[in-house]
């Protein structure tokens, strides 16, 4: 039933992304929302979640394959295949958002490695390699040691990576709000803390049947870590505001206000706190309704959604200061803004993007992985 | 084809012919614009990299007309397309100090001088996308306003225009032909005389015996007359109106000659009183010329005064808003920057902070119409103080000027008469017997002469001061003649008179009131006059006050300027570098001897005699006309100081005072919106039973011609003739030519006497010529074989006039081009059609002389000319001095009666309460608070800046400034939809009597940098035509632009006269038209 | 404002006249200026300028050191200089080289304006440079930090970088190309824009004629107009000045009048703490 619902939200949402992606490729970036002044926006948020979510649903991969926890046993392949399908993903979010697609081969041609962008691109190429090799690997010979250095390997790149993307914002010295020192080690915890609310989802929603009794288990453990981990990112994000705050900044100050008193104080509180942290944490804590499959998996999603959010939130608000007093006012025209709401067009792609995820996720949940190797 | 040109400098008028030819037949459709694209493709492919832009043979030098300022401008052409406008690096306004005049073209090529933004935006209108290429026709059936229009055939305009006919469905129109009733030039000019005899006669009854006299004499001809009861109405021709908005020199010698000359009306009038019109009215009163002969004034000249902002160690500029609008940014803001940078100082008075404000070393910040109180505040303590220049205002004629070595004078010590306290005319000298009458021969004819006690001649009666006390004739003019050095503030009687100078009467108008007092009717401090006066009279001659808009378009606009032109009197800083300076340009008309074409007064026919009492009363006073009947208030004022009373002309035609008008044919005015309560306007245009037929000149569909039943396309600036003139703070001798730079690809042409010309305005009254058969145009118009049958046969004219120079012997004429300065010439035009520009046919407008062609090359290769830099001072004082008398004391305007009120006006710096009615009474529109005013900001120029998108971004719509302090008790924050309304438009909005009404709401922009009390809107914004809303043209819809209808626009908020009740506020003796005394109510909306 | 040592700038001022006078020797071109009897004789700053322009092309490209400054004292926030780059290098809408800031300070009646022209301050630590994933932006010999648009991926990494929001996106639009068209009665949005398609930034051609051609998709800045300066034509901003506060030249010119103006007491950098080195300078 969860399933079906699932493909239909999957088939909707890539049905409406498609006209997005027709926009977006035929007729330029015009309706998008971003713009000079906050120039990146929504899709690049979707690639630091989505990128971030393969590293973290890697991170948990490895629980299977290096560190053979039992109860995550079989969990592995699923969740390998989870990073294979949202990194492409987040890396379609990303390429959607530049300006010339055509030319992205320049990056791996003709790239700048002083350029983290550069960096980040190759790494999650090499990542992305890693990945599918993982996957070849815990199809053809899980237990060789090959794959155990394959994937060690891959668990220090995507360590690396889900910290490069927090670098790439937190050494942009020009943006005060990123430029926090934390912000490459933050990024792996949020990486690991997404990843593992995926796999809430996986597992609560679409583990296999026959491994009901292991499942409690798993979710239990699952909610328990995911309720660390939020705490931890509660933390980090109570001393990047309050560090903001007291500093004094004028360019943080305004930065955390919008934040949490401005034009985005809704979908801070109500969606990315309420939601998306503590009402997930209140009830994962809770040993029954975390145990309870459906319960557990809405926590993932509910949790999925509140690091979406967290990524727009922190993406956004630093750009969202005048670089100088009166620049907003200095010259006008279309895109000249400092206020951002992501415009249809954007949604939409992100919808594509979201919904062709998911599909390949059952699909490939359905058709490739399925979690019967549990039962050996 | 382009390769060839750029890859060799040499190339022949038979390739760029050729060259032009290809474009034109690619471009034959406007549709085909596009391929201005591959033309750049091109340029850039040939030019390797380099840049075209250094090429002098890619460049036209012209004249900016986005605002009047007139900078020099530079377009830099990519194959025809007008790729970028520059500063013309000859011209004074973008460099100072200016280049040498001789500087070879192809050296100017890479500099370039300073010009604003709009200035650089200049292509925007030129390639406006609603620009209008075809003649338009109101659509039968549909009413005047409605946006509906069709396409016609310029020829069957012409037709329609000519012999009227039932064209829209309504009945029959009278054509021009059938208006021009009198179309005997010899006529004309019989009567002409006949009605200037009765003006002349100071008798009423004999006035009526002379009307009588007409009558007769006229018996077989008053069927061409408006009404033979009042001969002096003119005839019929007069319902022949045309109206101006924004015109230069050459256009509007054209209108001379074709509406006065050719037409034989006496209606024409331009838009000064909309602008600074007291300005010049103030000026042209205190510069009114005494005529040695006659013993009395004639006219001044309508002119004014600015401050020497280059020199001036300290300015006070009130009113004046130089680095937004004014005359302009470019030519005068480097002036003062170099001031705040070098020590000089200067000040500024205006409610608002504008830019300069926020640059001045003092802001304060006036009440609204208090400067003539605060003038007097300072002209008070000066006095008191000694504070003045006693030496230079005790001269009282040529000759002790010029013994002082003074490039002016004053009649500060004239004596004028006093009766019953008020003053009158001066006192003549043959009334204290001081001259006797005489006749004597001179040259075998009888002369008549004053002579004195001593023997002494004297060519007429004379003014007299008293010096050491002694009543002493003055010779005013005649610097050989005893020079006079009068006392000064005299109040005692002399002979049986009672009599004071002008200082005296100065001075009891000044200690009126106190300093505080002063200060405190101008809504300031005592301690802003006294700091600013104190100044003012620390620096010699090098300090002046700066005068504009903002004194002068209120009610008492004439008395503000003056008391502020008095201040400078004082310190007598006229002429002198620092002080208080004129303008002074080359000769466009050819009056002078030697000059090769005085066009004005070529004609091949003899023209036409215009006369009669204009339909805005201004050219002759009511009293010497049949009209009066010894009564007053007049239905609508007269205006015996002011001309060109522009906010006059609908309300007038409206009421059918003092007769009606037939046919209205206005250019480049945008009446309804510049006005204020021009939505008055819109009422009496919309109306065919007023206005029966309704022409308009227009670039495209804007304001006014909205309303028109024909629009004629004209050529924008980049693509026409016309002379820039100059600016009072500009010292050197210039005059500014604009030319043809660009075309557009495709533009229309029309058949007019044989000849193939470009869709015009010029070809509009060419063709109205050639089908009235009017004397003055054709084949013949400037003389036996001498034609106008092309634009250029007059305006070329007009340039060999300007390259001739001004000495009879030609010693003031420009160089001869050289060869490589004609090949430049003539490669930099080499893609102007055929139409516009032929190299033969416009040798030939000037007599084919190639002497005097290479002149007129080297003219219009530099822009214009332009005096050399250091011809622009002699010494302490300007090059070109006003050089006579200043009027301290103004017999003419004290001799003027106002007709609402039927009372003289004072010939003397008066402070006069802001904001009165017509018949003089205080406005109280209770529950109207604020104060509103409004000011240019430097990315809109006029009606007219819209179409610019590329200024757009710099500011993208209006608002209304409000203080912060009143917008707390508002409840108004920064960026709300506020409402403005007045007594005189409850609503808040312009009806445009056609089923739209416009409100009036834009966003309220909260500042510091305000008056409480005062609130301010931009000029420039708040279009419902002009690109900004639909139209229909042969039933297909042009939308309108968004961007071009933003907010905020409030004229018609400002104050309607109670009298009237269709038109503004006025200044009855400036003219002005008021806008800063209206009170408004502002709401949140 | 009346403190004598700032008016030793008119001096500066003055005796360049006479150097100018000797100086031309050194170029083909030469524009005279007449020193008038009494009065202070100038030679207006962009006459100088242009023949110092002119002097330091004729060194090798990397021995030139350009550097803006901007008197901020003069400036009277006119944007002549904003409209003028739109003008020179075409831009589109949104898309803005040289915005003016302007600041009100003060409360009634104690109250005036700030005014702040801001180009790329062509820094020579620019951060902008690093972030570009294809080095499409960087800084080139003579300094200026330009973007290769046919490089350029349009990842707008450069842009989040600027301290000084010096750069902006293109999206494609253009002023005048969607407005209506009706041929024989208006000239019509299509046909009006051809001046739209003229750009000659960095000396070629951009012609933006599909929403998929470089510039648009691109990052765009300030480049000092060095399509002009390369033939001896100072930047549109400079030209343009009605304030005379824009000054531009090379520094390494040591009679040069940006040369005279940095090395005083009054001039300071944008956000000089992030170490950036900007090569505009603020005299205030
Ligand atoms: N940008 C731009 N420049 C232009 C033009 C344009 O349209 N746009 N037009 C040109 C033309 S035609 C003209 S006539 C000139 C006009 O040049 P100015 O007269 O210098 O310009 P305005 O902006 O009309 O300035 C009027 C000033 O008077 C102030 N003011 C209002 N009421 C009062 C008052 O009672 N007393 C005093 N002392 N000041 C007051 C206003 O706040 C404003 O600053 O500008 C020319 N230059
Ligand atoms: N609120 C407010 N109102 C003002 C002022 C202000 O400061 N504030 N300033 C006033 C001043 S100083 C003036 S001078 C007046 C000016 O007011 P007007 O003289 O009435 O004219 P413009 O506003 O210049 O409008 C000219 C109209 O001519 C048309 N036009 C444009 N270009 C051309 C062309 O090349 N050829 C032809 N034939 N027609 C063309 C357009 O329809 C345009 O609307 O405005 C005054 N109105
Ligand atoms: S001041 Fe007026 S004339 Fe001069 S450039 Fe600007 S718009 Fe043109
Ligand atoms: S101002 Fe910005 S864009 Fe310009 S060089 Fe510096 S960092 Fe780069
Ligand atoms: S937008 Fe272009 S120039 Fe800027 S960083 Fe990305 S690729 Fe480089
Ligand atoms: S230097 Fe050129 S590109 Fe830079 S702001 Fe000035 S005009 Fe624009
Ligand atoms: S053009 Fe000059 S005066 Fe005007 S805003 Fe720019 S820098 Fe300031
Ligand atoms: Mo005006």
């Amino acid at each position: 039933m969860i399933k079906k619902i699932a493909y239909t939200v999957g088939a909707i949402a890539l049905l409406f992304g498609l006209w997005g992606v027709y926009v977006r490729l035929f007729e330029g970036e015009q309706s998008a929302n971003y713009g000079s002044y906050i120039g990146w926006g929504l899709w690049v948020a979707m690639y630091l979640f989505l990128a971030g979510l393969a590293a973290g649903a890697y991170m948990l991969a490895t629980l299977d394959y290096l560190f053979n926890i039992p109860q995550f046993k079989g969990t592995g392949k699923a969740m390998l295949w989870a990073a294979a399908v949202t990194l492409p993903a987040g890396l379609a979010s990303i390429g959607m958002d530049i300006g010339h697609m055509e030319r992205i081969w320049k990056v791996y041609l003709q790239p700048n490695f002083s350029s983290f962008l550069a960096l980040m691109v190759w790494g999650y190429t090499i990542f992305l390699l890693l990945i599918l090799l993982s996957l070849y690997l815990a199809f053809t010979r899980p237990e060789q040691s090959v794959m155990k250095l394959v994937m060690w390997i891959g668990l220090v790149v995507a360590v690396l990576v889900a910290g490069g993307v927090g670098f790439l914002l937190g050494g942009n010295a020009s943006r005060l709000f990123w430029h926090v020192g934390l912000l490459p080690v933050q990024f792996p915890v949020f990486a690991l803390a997404s990843g593992a609310a995926l796999m809430l989802v996986l597992v609560g929603w679409f583990g296999p049947k026959e491994d009901h009794g292991n499942r409690a288990n798993q979710l239990w453990t699952l909610g328990i870590l995911t309720v660390i981990l939020s705490v931890v990112k509660l933390y980090f994000l109570f001393t990047d505001f309050t560090q903001s705050l007291y500093g004094g900044v004028p360019e943080n100050v305004q930065a955390v206000q919008a934040i949490m008193f401005g034009q985005y104080s809704f979908s801070f509180w109500v969606v990315q706190i309420g939601l998306g942290t503590l009402l997930p944490i209140l009830v994962l804590v809770q040993p029954k309704l975390a145990k309870n499959d459906f319960i557990a998996g809405l926590m993932g999603v509910l949790l999925l959604i509140g690091y979406a959010v967290a990524r727009i939130l922190i993406i956004v608000p630093g750009q969202v200061v005048p670089m100088l007093p009166g620049l907003a006012e200095a010259f006008s025209g279309p895109k000249l803004t400092f206020e951002y709401v992501p415009s249809l067009m954007e949604w939409s792609v992100t919808s594509a993007v979201l919904g062709g995820a998911i599909l390949a996720l059952l699909i490939g949940l359905d058709r490739l992985v399925r979690f019967t190797e549990v039962k050996k | 084809m382009k390769t060839k040109q750029s890859e060799n400098n040499k190339i022949t008028r038979r390739d760029f012919l050729k060259l032009s030819g290809v474009t034109g037949a690619a471009a034959a459709l406007l549709g085909s614009m596009p391929k201005a694209r591959n033309a750049i493709k091109e340029v850039m492919a040939a030019g390797e990299g380099s840049y075209f832009e250094t090429k002098p043979e890619n460049q036209i030098y012209t004249v900016c007309l986005q605002c009047n300022t007139g900078c020099g401008i530079k377009v830099k052409l990519l194959n025809g397309l007008a790729a970028k406008i520059e500063g013309n690096p000859y011209s004074p306004w973008t460099l100072w100090p200016h280049p040498a005049y001789e500087t070879p073209v192809k050296d100017m090529a890479t500099i370039e001088g300073g010009l604003c933004p709009k200035g650089q935006a200049g292509l925007q209108t030129a390639y406006d996308p609603y620009r209008i290429t075809s003649v338009l026709k109101r659509k039968p059936g549909s009413k005047r306003g409605e946006g509906q229009w069709e396409t016609i055939s310029f020829e069957q305009a012409i037709d329609e225009v000519v012999n009227g006919g039932d064209l829209f469905g309504e009945g029959n129109v009278d054509g021009m032909k059938a208006v021009r009733a009198l179309a005997d030039a010899e006529l004309s000019k019989e009567m002409s005389a006949a009605i200037k005899k009765i003006w002349d006669e100071k008798d009423a009854e004999k006035k009526k015996e002379l009307v009588k006299e007409f009558q007769t004499e006229f018996k077989d001809h008053l069927d061409v007359l408006i009404d033979p009861e009042h001969p002096d109405l003119g005839p019929k021709n007069n319902q022949f109106m045309f109206v101006w908005g924004r015109m230069k020199g050459g256009r509007e010698d054209v209108v001379d000659r074709f509406v006065k000359g050719g037409f034989g009306s006496i209606n024409m009038n331009g838009h000064t009183t909309v602008c600074q019109g007291s300005l010049y009215f103030t000026g042209k009163a205190m510069s009114a010329k005494w005529n040695a002969e006659k013993g009395s004034f004639d006219g001044g000249d309508k002119f004014y005064w600015q401050a020497d902002t280059a020199n001036s160690e300290f300015v006070i500029y009130v009113g004046s808003n130089l680095f937004d609008s004014n005359y302009g940014p470019p030519q005068r803001g480097p002036k003062a920057t170099d001031a705040i940078i070098n020590g000089r100082k200067f000040a500024v008075v205006d409610p608002r902070l504008s830019k300069v404000a926020a640059r001045a070393w003092k802001w304060v910040p006036i009440k609204p119409g208090g400067d003539g109180a605060m003038a007097l505040g300072m002209i008070r303590w000066m006095l008191e103080n000694e504070k003045y220049n006693q030496a230079y205002l005790a001269i009282a004629n040529q000759a002790a000027a010029a013994a002082a070595g003074e490039p002016n004078y004053s009649n500060a010590s004239w004596l004028v008469k006093i009766k019953d306290g008020v003053p009158g005319k001066h006192l003549r000298a043959s009334e204290l017997g001081l001259l006797t009458k005489q006749t004597v021969q001179k040259d075998g004819k009888d002369v008549t002469v004053y002579v004195d006690a001593n023997g002494a001649e004297f060519p007429g009666d004379t003014p007299v001061a008293l010096v050491a006390g002694v009543p002493t004739p003055i010779n005013v003019l005649n610097a050989e003649a005893a020079p006079v050095v009068g006392d000064m503030f005299i109040n005692q009687k002399v002979g049986e008179f009672d009599v004071k100078d002008g200082m005296q009467i100065l001075l009891e108008s000044a200690q009126e009131h106190t300093i505080a007092e002063w200060a405190e009717i101008a809504g300031i401090s005592e301690n802003d006059i006294l700091e600013l006066v104190t100044e003012f009279t620390s620096h010699g001659r090098k300090a002046a006050v700066d005068i504009h808009r903002g004194p002068s378009q209120h009610t008492n606009g004439f008395y503000n300027n003056n008391a502020w032109y008095v201040v400078n009197l004082l310190i007598g800083n006229f002429d002198y570098a620092g002080g208080t300076i004129k303008l002074s340009t080359y000769d466009r008309k050819g009056s002078k001897k030697g000059q090769p074409f005085p066009v004005m007064t070529m004609w091949g026919e003899e023209e036409m005699t215009a006369f009669g009492v204009d339909i805005i009363r201004t050219g002759v006073a009511y009293e010497k006309t049949s009209l009066f009947d010894g009564t007053y208030p007049t239905k609508r004022p007269w205006f015996p100081l002011a001309s060109d009373v522009y906010q006059e002309d609908i309300p007038s035609i409206g009421d059918a005072y003092p007769y009606p008008v037939k046919i209205l044919m206005t250019y480049m005015a945008a009446i309804p919106y510049s006005l204020p309560g021009g939505h008055t306007a819109i009422e009496i245009l919309s109306d065919p039973k007023k206005l029966p037929l309704f022409i308009a000149s227009d670039i495209m569909v804007g304001e006014t011609s909205m309303y028109a039943d024909y629009i004629f396309p004209d050529l924008s600036y980049l693509e026409r003739w016309e002379f820039g003139g100059s600016h009072p703070s500009v010292p050197w001798k210039v005059e500014n030519v604009r030319n043809p730079a660009l075309a557009i690809p495709g533009w229309p042409t029309v058949n007019v006497f044989g000849e193939e010309i470009a869709m015009s305005f010029e070809s509009v009254f060419l063709a109205l010529a050639e089908k009235l058969e009017l004397p003055g145009f054709g084949p013949n118009g400037f003389g036996e074989g001498v034609p106008y049958i092309r634009p250029e046969d007059h305006y070329l004219k007009q340039v060999a006039d300007i390259a001739f120079g001004e000495k009879e012997d030609g010693s003031d004429s420009v160089p001869e081009a050289d060869d490589e300065e004609l090949r430049i010439f003539l490669d930099a035009r080499r893609n102007l059609p055929p139409s516009v520009f032929d190299a033969d046919k416009w040798k030939a407008a000037i007599g084919g002389d190639e002497s005097l062609w290479r002149k007129v090359v080297y003219v219009l290769n530099r822009g214009g000319r332009y005096e050399a830099f250091e011809k622009g001072y002699k010494g302490s004082k300007v090059g070109h001095p006003y050089g006579r008398l200043v009027n301290l004391y103004q017999e003419k305007t004290a001799a003027s009666i106002n007709t609402m009120t039927g009372k003289p006006y004072a010939g003397y710096t008066k402070y006069i309460p802001a904001g009165l009615s017509s018949i003089g009474e205080e406005i109280k529109d209770e529950g109207y608070d604020f104060n509103l005013i409004t000011f240019k900001t430097i990315t809109m120029a006029k009606a007219r800046g819209i179409s610019n998108y590329w200024t757009l971004g710099v500011a993208p719509e209006g608002y209304l400034l409000i203080s912060a302090s009143d917008a707390r008790e508002l409840g108004v924050r920064d960026g709300d939809m506020v409402k403005v309304s007045s007594a005189s438009n409850t609503e808040g909005v312009y009806d445009l009597k056609n089923g739209r009404k416009v409100p009036m709401i834009g966003k309220a922009k909260v500042i510091e940098g305000i008056r409480p009390g005062v609130v301010a809107f931009p000029l420039g914004f708040g279009h419902w035509a002009s690109g900004g809303s639909d139209v229909e043209i042969d039933g297909k819809v042009i939308k309108g632009d968004e961007r071009r209808a933003v907010p905020l626009h409030a004229n018609g908020a400002m104050r309607v006269d109670p009298v009237m009740g269709n038109v503004t506020l006025s200044d009855l003796a400036g003219g002005s038209a008021v806008f800063y005394d209206s009170k408004v109510k502002v709401e949140k909306a | 404002m009346s403190n004598p040592n700032e008016a030793t700038l008119l001096n500066k001022y003055a005796s360049e006249v006479f150097a100018g006078l000797v100086a031309p020797a050194l170029e083909d071109m030469q524009v005279s200026t007449h020193p008038a009897e009494d009065l202070p004789a100038k030679e207006d700053a962009l006459v100088r300028m242009n023949r110092e322009l002119k002097r330091a092309l004729e060194k090798p490209a990397s021995e030139r050191h350009w550097v803006m400054v901007i008197d901020l004292r003069k400036c009277i926030g006119c944007s002549a200089c904003t409209v003028a780059c739109i003008a020179e290098n075409k831009l589109p809408p949104g898309v803005v080289y040289r915005p003016v800031t302007i600041e009100e300070v003060g409360t009634y009646p104690n109250v005036t304006m700030k005014f702040l022209p801001r180009p790329c301050m062509q820094c020579d630590k620019p951060p902008c440079t690093d972030v570009c994933p294809v080095s499409a932006t960087y800084k080139n010999e003579e300094g200026v930090a330009v973007v290769d648009y046919d490089q350029c991926i349009g990842c707008r990494a450069c842009m989040a970088a600027c301290p000084f929001g010096a750069r902006t996106f293109d999206f494609g639009y253009t002023y005048t190309e969607q407005l209506p068209v009706m041929d024989g009665a208006v000239i019509g949005g299509e046909s009006a824009g051809g001046y739209e398609h003229a750009s000659q930034e960095y000396g070629k051609e951009w012609a933006r004629n599909s929403r998929h051609e470089s510039p648009i998709g691109n990052v765009r800045k300030c480049h000092f107009c060095l399509h002009r300066i390369k033939d001896g034509i100072l930047p549109a901003c400079t030209t343009t000045c009605i304030g005379r506060a824009t000054y531009f030249g090379d520094a390494n010119d040591p009679d040069a009048l940006v040369t005279e103006l940095i090395n005083k007491p009054n001039v300071i950098r944008l956000k000089e703490e992030l170490g950036t080195e900007p090569r505009v300078y603020y005299v205030v």
